[in-house]
């Protein structure tokens, strides 16, 4: 998992079980409101997921409950879980980032400002002919 | 009291295993209900959208995803090793008809010569000539697919078994668009084989998968030995009147030997002590999978033979290709019991532990 990355869902299951544990309609509920609407997790999706989080030790069990006469999961993030989250989290902020600093230099290049060096406005300037010399 | 969408709701979670339905099944359904007010319950029936999600659930669990029961890991693994086999054959197999044919054609009589290449060349029409052409160059697509799965481009890979497998169906879109079409058990055996490939692929290589390994050769070695034996069996049976088809024979009976000679080595070295750590590991001789997937293999292949053998017994073809066909029928039908048994015993036996995700490769 770790080599491969966190998949959308992955994520956003694994967000949702920051702040208290769980159960499976908790989750989905909650992955809802986090995407603004944009995830919707299927059942089997859902399980899917858990079992992956599971199997990888970045959720585990927390506790089990009777309700309405059927079995309700909760499920917690473990700490493996809590460095996936944040390491995930601080490469996409990385990729936040570079991505405000383009469409920045892409604003800049578009007002007549001089877009910097490094990040080139377009992607059609060749890596050795940036800055000029052409 | 059990709502009339409960009750069909437990009818779609038979999908899955029972294993995992007796873990789970409580849980689902508690989760799945949530979103529903009890007096509408009975007017509802699971949306399709929900039904596939617990298909690809049931696929995932059965092929060895996170939280399947053992001899569903050993089904993943048995399936996915399949597919690679399956390819490698379908690769070899068109990357040798094609190297034949242009080495024909090179060295052929002009009119003959003239005669393969008008079918590309448009004189029929320029769809006509698109249409051959594609026939012809979109099979090596399976070399492609090869290629990507053993680099672990599995989309890349899938994609372009399709792309492969569609040829088989034209025989098909003939006959749905009233063209002249003559369908035998031969095309449907063929276009089943490439077809079942696919479905391998894509059911089996999902994201809890390992990457795809052959047990101990180098892929490109592989399929060179494959096309050298298939090239060899033709050149060698030059009368044949499926002789690229029988190849297939030669190359399963080849990966047979090769296991049993290695399961053979293994035995000896495990008892005479040599055996490193883990000699029988997912991928190893002694896993089960590769017996399982071979018999499989042969599985695919005898379907093929059957399919040649009925339609060289309508065409009133001579005695002697019917003995040849039928005794290769014979021998993968046999292989396939063979191999079902050996793969059965050994994971009763529990020689080998089950694949894993960081199922090894090595046989030696």
């Amino acid at each position: 998992m770790a080599s491969r990355g966190l998949t959308q869902t992955a994520f956003f299951v694994l967000v949702a079980l920051t702040d208290e544990p769980r159960h499976g309609y908790g989750i989905v509920q909650e992955v809802d409101a986090l995407s603004g609407g944009r995830v919707q997790l299927r059942i089997g999706t859902l399980y899917g997921v858990l079992d992956r989080l599971a199997a990888d030790e970045l959720i585990e069990l927390d506790r089990e409950e009777a309700h309405q006469g059927r079995l309700r999961r909760y499920y917690r993030l473990t700490d493996a879980g809590e460095a996936a989250l944040s390491e995930e989290a601080e490469r996409m902020a990385e990729g936040a980032r570079t991505a405000a600093r383009r469409v920045e230099g892409r604003r800049g290049g578009a007002t007549g400002k001089q877009p910097p060096a490094a990040s080139p406005p377009h992607g059609h300037v060749r890596p050795g002919l940036a800055g000029g010399g052409a | 009291m059990t709502s009339l969408l409960e009750k069909r709701y437990r009818r779609v979670l038979r999908m899955l295993p029972a294993s995992y339905r007796a873990q789970r099944e409580e849980e689902i359904v508690d989760t799945y209900l949530q979103d529903f007010d009890e007096y509408e319950q009975d007017e509802l029936r699971p949306t399709w959208r929900e039904v596939a999600s617990i298909a690809a659930l049931a696929v995932r669990t059965r092929t060895g995803g996170a939280g399947a029961a053992p001899r569903h890991v050993l089904a993943g693994a048995t399936v996915r090793l399949f597919a690679l086999l399956s390819i490698l054959l379908h690769g070899a197999r068109e990357l040798t008809d094609r190297a034949l044919a242009l080495a024909y054609v090179s060295g052929a009589p002009a009119r003959d010569r003239d005669l393969f290449l008008g079918v590309f060349d448009g004189q029929q029409g320029v769809l006509s000539g698109v249409r051959e052409t594609l026939l012809w160059l979109l099979p090596l697509c399976w070399v492609a697919a090869y290629a990507a799965l053993l680099r672990d481009r599995r989309r890349t890979a899938l994609v372009l078994s399709v792309l492969a497998a569609l040829p088989a169906l034209m025989f098909a879109v003939d006959w749905a668009t009233g063209g002249p079409v003559r369908i035998d058990g031969f095309d449907i055996a063929f276009a089943a084989s490439g077809w079942l490939t696919v479905l391998a692929l894509s059911c089996a290589f999902h994201s809890d998968a390992p990457a795809a390994r052959l047990p101990a050769v180098r892929p490109g070695l592989a399929l060179m030995a494959v096309c050298v034996l298939m090239g060899g069996s033709v050149v060698l049976w030059r009368d044949g009147a499926d002789s690229v088809w029988s190849s297939g024979t030669v190359c399963v009976l080849a990966g047979v030997l090769w296991w049993a000679a290695a399961l053979v080595r293994g035995d000896r070295r495990g008892r005479s002590g040599e055996a490193p750590a883990g000699e029988a590991s997912a991928g190893g001789a002694g896993d089960p999978a590769v017996p399982l997937a071979l018999a499989l293999l042969s599985l695919v292949v005898l379907a093929e033979r059957t399919g040649m053998l009925a339609l060289l017994v309508q065409s009133r073809m001579p005695a002697s290709y019917l003995y040849a066909a039928g005794a290769q029928a014979a021998v993968l039908a046999g292989l396939v019991v063979a191999l079902g048994v050996a793969g059965g015993r050994l994971a009763r036996r529990g020689q080998a532990p089950l694949p894993t995700r960081e199922e090894s490769g090595a046989l030696e």
